[in-house]
């Protein structure tokens, strides 16, 4: 008894003092200060926008983390994204039934990410040689295929993202089911565990009989599903799809993982704080011209403001293996 | 320029892989050149090369740095960024401050060693892991020049000032003088001195460098500020080469060097790679592209065959060597 | 940590609080604002003396096959897309011209650049361009012309010396003039409107900004202008930061310019969204088909636009009739197929005719 209450403090304090703790005080120090600044930051409809024109990129971080923690990287994730979206919206208006037009990208994407995975894992190429060769394979077909040609005539009921169940935007319980999800299985199966293990020490993982071929293919084939998840909520956000790669979305991407507290060395963070990095990037994007940021130099802010993030959870850590 | 021993440091039986991935690009590269200029006669001459190198110049000069900081695992994303700023600094300086021309480029470079520096500095005494430094530096330095410069662009350069860019010196780019002359000493530096040999002691065991006393972090933030002042160093070229400052130049550049280091056979992981490879995969990724726009095809197919060749020539230097670990 | 925090945060937003409030926009290039008549009587303009830059020995190519390349801003997006389209349609109308396009994946100046020089190397009769930079384009345009090649722009100028001819869809002015009017007819005299564009640093969209800021200025005095922002190429982030504005202007806002063919439709997309649709108005320059479900439903009322098939289709005309020494310096008027005889305007430059206003009636009517 007594054991199992100091478990739930001590998962407490970690929840509090951990990444997850300095990005919720971050966001909350932000929603403060900015709507101090603006009320009008703080009304419902603006969190609402804030969350539902970003969730997309939180959905498709949650992969990204996995990848990352694994020990890999996958630069081709927006090219992955802009082509997905765009074989999706194409089906839609080719006739297909909608949840057809849905679920097709999300397994094509799972294919392409499983090819990538194959090499990573069995062929011995490093993740950022295949996902950059990846990246200009699928940017370059996107051109030859589509020659950029807008989708639009979707059909009635495709706009999944617009969609509002319980009034709450579709993106917005997506982003938060499947980050509940994904970090209960990363936490909690053996599977998600390995993929620690895996990142951490693959030598270790090894030993203790984890196959780190089978864990990286699985991991990069998860990572495929989420950034098909992520592609149809950026299908559908708008009656119209552009057909064309986003212009540094992976970087984006990249950006919510790294600063949610994944190290890039592998083995350590989580996916909860890569969703709440994301929700803090687009709070910070958005926040900058609620206050007036002259428009010259908020990129420059926005980068400050990145930094002060990475460091004060480097002051965290090194505080804590100070403690310990 | 065979780059005689690059890994004195190196057990022979890597070095020997190494030299592998190098003679698998050099084919490549020599199939390519067959292949393109059975198909058209104007690929192969001697204008067009020079032409070639012209506009490789500013990739080639950053990935020497870059091969350098990979080597010892890190990474730098920020030096497109560091690029735009150098270049709003230095027309900055010029247009806005009245400084003469000559005080503003050596200004400009200075802010590039500078923030390369910066990444340096925090990389090795406060720890951020590179990627992440250099993330958030990628978006800083941009929004600086951003900033600085207002989004307004200068122009109107003097005469002098094309020479670098736009001008010949003995019939070769002037340009192109600079990256050999950069590419040789970058090779020797790296094969020959012993701040070569500590890159990749840093890059194949930091831990062990650090305990057998080599200076890890002065050397870290050296190569850092190298790139800052090479990004600088090809600010320069560029806006001579394009007769104009503005502050999105050099967007998206960090991975275009990247591919080229890494299609050279540097391991992401650090340890290992050589100069010789990151030099022929960035001929190897111009040539290319070059050669196929001249033949005809178009600039989406182009990038389909470069990522295709990226992925298959590490493809095959891993065939290789797995056959030689057979044998 | 904290403590790095709360001070990043202050810093950075009440240092910026302190720096905002927008300045007057001129287009970042030191270049001479020249708004028109509020009447709308075109004003006239002196006749210039012809300052564009010749070939040196071009071919003799009358009446012969004509090899053209075309080299857009970027490829793969529909704006381009329709100008790419118009030529075929002059090339195939005309029987002696063959026109490819090519051009980089993203606005980039250095990537556009390396394809004219690659098609220099190749040997062509003719180059049509749309610059991404004026200047930056200019020593890459000299060499061809300086190796007998023809040079046209369309869409986004260079430098006069550097290129013949320039076929202008509308005049900067025109565009000021056109988009300002249509928001002050919707929103009235006092409205006040911010602006989506695509970056700051983009030549084409600073001028149309610079223009319709003094046009403004002079004929409708009493509208507010609130604020500029960015959004790329990317239809998304458009969303996003027209979104950002409605919520952080409330009814204050009236009115909403999209300075590019991707901001337009995603500003309309945003104001439907939030269910603002004739509260908050929505002008701007687009292509019908990004635009046809909001002026269909009623939200946008009207776009405005030249057409850019017909804009392809003019460049090769001009070039078929530079090549044929039908139009030399110094003339004044040029034939373009379908399109009737255009005009020459400010010394070098061919015009398209004035910008095009789309509304629900005849939206249907066009397919690009």
């Amino acid at each position: 008894m007594a054991i199992a209450i100091g478990g739930r403090t001590r998962r407490l304090r970690r929840i509090v003092v951990g990444q997850e703790g300095v990005l919720l005080a971050a966001i909350v120090l932000l929603f403060l200060v900015v709507g101090a600044l603006n009320p009008r930051f703080l009304a419902e409809t603006n969190l609402q926008s804030i969350f539902l024109g970003n969730a997309y990129i939180a959905v498709a971080a949650i992969g990204m983390s996995m990848v990352i923690i694994s020990g890999n990287i996958d630069v081709s994730v927006g090219s992955l994204i802009g082509c997905m979206a765009t074989l999706s919206g194409s089906l839609a208006v080719a006739g297909w039934p909608i949840p057809l037009s849905w679920l097709v990208p999300i397994v094509a994407s799972m294919a392409i990410t499983s090819v990538m995975g194959f090499l990573v894992a069995y062929l011995r190429i490093p993740s950022i040689v295949a996902s950059l060769g990846m990246m200009s394979i699928l940017k370059g077909s996107l051109i030859i295929v589509t020659g950029g040609a807008w989708i639009s005539n979707l059909p009635d009921g495709y706009a999944l993202a617009q969609m509002r169940p319980l009034s709450v935007p579709m993106p917005v319980w997506f982003m938060v089911v499947l980050t509940a999800a994904a970090a209960a299985w990363m936490r909690y199966s053996a599977a998600g565990r390995a993929i620690y293990a895996v990142g951490g020490n693959a030598e270790a993982a090894r030993l203790a009989g984890i196959s780190r071929e089978r864990v990286v293919m699985m991991v990069f084939m998860v990572h495929g599903l989420f950034a098909g998840i992520a592609a149809v909520l950026f299908a559908t956000q708008l009656s119209v799809i552009q057909s064309t790669v986003p212009p540094n979305l992976e970087l984006t991407i990249i950006t919510a993982s790294v600063v949610g507290g994944v190290s890039i060395l592998g083995g350590t963070g989580t996916v909860v704080g890569s969703t709440l990095a994301a929700v803090l990037l687009a709070a910070i994007g958005s926040s900058l011209i609620f206050v007036n940021i002259s428009p010259y130099w908020l990129r420059a802010v926005q980068g400050v403001l990145i930094l002060a993030t990475v460091l004060a959870d480097l002051a965290r850590r090194r505080r804590q293996a100070a403690h310990r | 320029m065979a780059t005689a021993d690059p890994r004195a440091a190196m057990p022979g039986r890597l070095h020997g892989l190494m030299l592998r991935h190098e003679m698998v690009l050099a084919a490549i590269l020599v199939a390519a050149l067959f292949v393109l200029s059975l198909q058209t006669d104007r690929f192969l001459t001697t204008d067009n090369l020079l032409n070639q190198g012209r506009l490789m110049a500013e990739i080639g000069l950053i990935a020497l740095p870059m091969t350098y900081i990979i080597i010892t695992a890190g990474i730098d994303l920020s030096v497109g960024s560091i690029m735009g700023l150098c270049a709003i600094m230095l027309g900055y300086g010029w247009k806005n401050l009245g400084l003469p021309l000559e005080l503003s480029i050596a200004l400009s470079l200075l802010i590039g060693t500078i923030a390369g520096a910066v990444n340096g500095w925090f990389i090795t005494r406060v720890r951020v892991p590179p990627l992440i430094m250099t993330l958030a530096t990628l978006a800083l330095y941009r929004g600086l020049a951003e900033g600085i410069s207002q989004a307004r662009s200068v122009r109107g350069y003097p005469d002098w000032f094309f020479v670098l860019g736009q001008g010949e010196l003995l019939g070769v780019p002037t340009q192109l003088w600079l990256l050999l002359v950069a590419t040789v000493v970058a090779a020797v530096v790296l094969a020959r001195t012993s701040f070569g040999r500590m890159l990749y002691a840093i890059g194949s065991n930091e831990t062990a460098a650090r305990f057998s006393g080599l200076p890890v972090d002065r050397c870290k933030i050296a190569i850092y500020a190298l790139s800052g002042f090479t990004a600088g160093l090809a600010a320069w070229i560029f806006v001579s080469r394009v007769s104009t400052t503005r502050s999105d130049m050099g967007t998206g550049v960090e991975l275009d060097v990247i591919a080229a280091v890494v299609l050279g056979g540097t391991s992401i992981f650090g340890g290992t790679g050589t100069i010789l490879g990151t030099a022929l995969g960035v001929v190897l990724v111009q040539l290319l592209k070059n050669g196929l726009a001249l033949t005809g095809v178009k600039g989406d197919a182009t990038i389909v065959v470069i990522g295709s060749v990226l992925i298959l020539s590490i493809l095959v230097s891993n065939w290789l060597r797995a056959r030689r670990g057979v044998d | 940590m904290r403590k790095t925090l709360i001070f990043a945060l202050s810093v950075g937003l009440m240092g910026g609080t302190a720096l905002a409030q927008e300045q007057r926009w001129d287009g970042a290039d030191d270049l001479p604002v020249n708004p028109l008549d509020c009447a709308g009587a075109p004003g006239e303009v002196a006749a210039k003396p012809y300052d564009g830059g010749q070939p040196n020995n071009p071919p003799d190519l009358a009446g012969k096959e004509l090899v053209l390349v075309d080299v857009p801003k970027l490829i793969g997006i529909g704006y381009f897309n329709a100008t790419s389209k118009g030529m075929q349609l002059a090339a195939d109308e005309l029987g002696n011209v063959k026109v490819t396009t090519d051009g980089p994946t993203k606005a980039n100046i250095d990537e556009q650049i390396t394809f004219i020089d690659n098609f220099i190397t190749r040997g062509v009769h003719g180059v049509l361009f749309a610059a991404n930079d004026p200047v930056a384009i200019a020593p890459v345009l000299k060499k061809a012309l300086d190796k007998g090649i023809h040079v046209i722009g369309y869409d986004a100028n260079a430098q006069p010396d550097a290129r013949e001819w320039f076929v202008n869809q509308a005049e900067f002015n025109g565009i000021g003039k056109a988009l300002i009017d249509n928001m002050a007819a919707e929103i009235g005299e006092d409205g006040s409107f911010a602006i989506v564009t695509s970056t700051f640093t983009t030549p084409n969209q600073a001028r149309w900004i610079a223009e319709m800021w003094a046009y403004q200025q002079k004929c409708h005095p009493n509208m507010k202008w609130l604020e500029t922002v960015e959004a790329q190429e990317d239809n998304i982030l458009s969303f996003n930061q027209a979104t950002t504005l409605i919520n952080k202007y409330g009814p204050e806002l009236n009115g909403l310019f999209g300075m590019t063919s991707v901001a337009t439709p995603a500003s309309a997309e945003a104001v439907t969204q939030a269910g603002k649709c004739g509260e908050v108005a929505v002008v701007g320059l687009a292509t019908p088909n990004g635009m046809r479900p909001y002026v269909q439903s009623g939200c946008v009322k009207s776009v405005v636009l030249w057409n850019p098939v017909d804009l392809g289709y003019a460049a090769v005309h001009v070039a078929r009739a530079v090549a044929d020494g039908k139009l030399k310096p110094g003339d004044t008027q040029v034939d373009a197929g379908k399109l009737g005889t255009l005009p020459v305007v400010n010394g070098s430059e061919i015009l398209l005719g004035p910008p095009f206003v789309y509304n629900m009636d005849n939206i249907d009517e066009f397919d690009f």
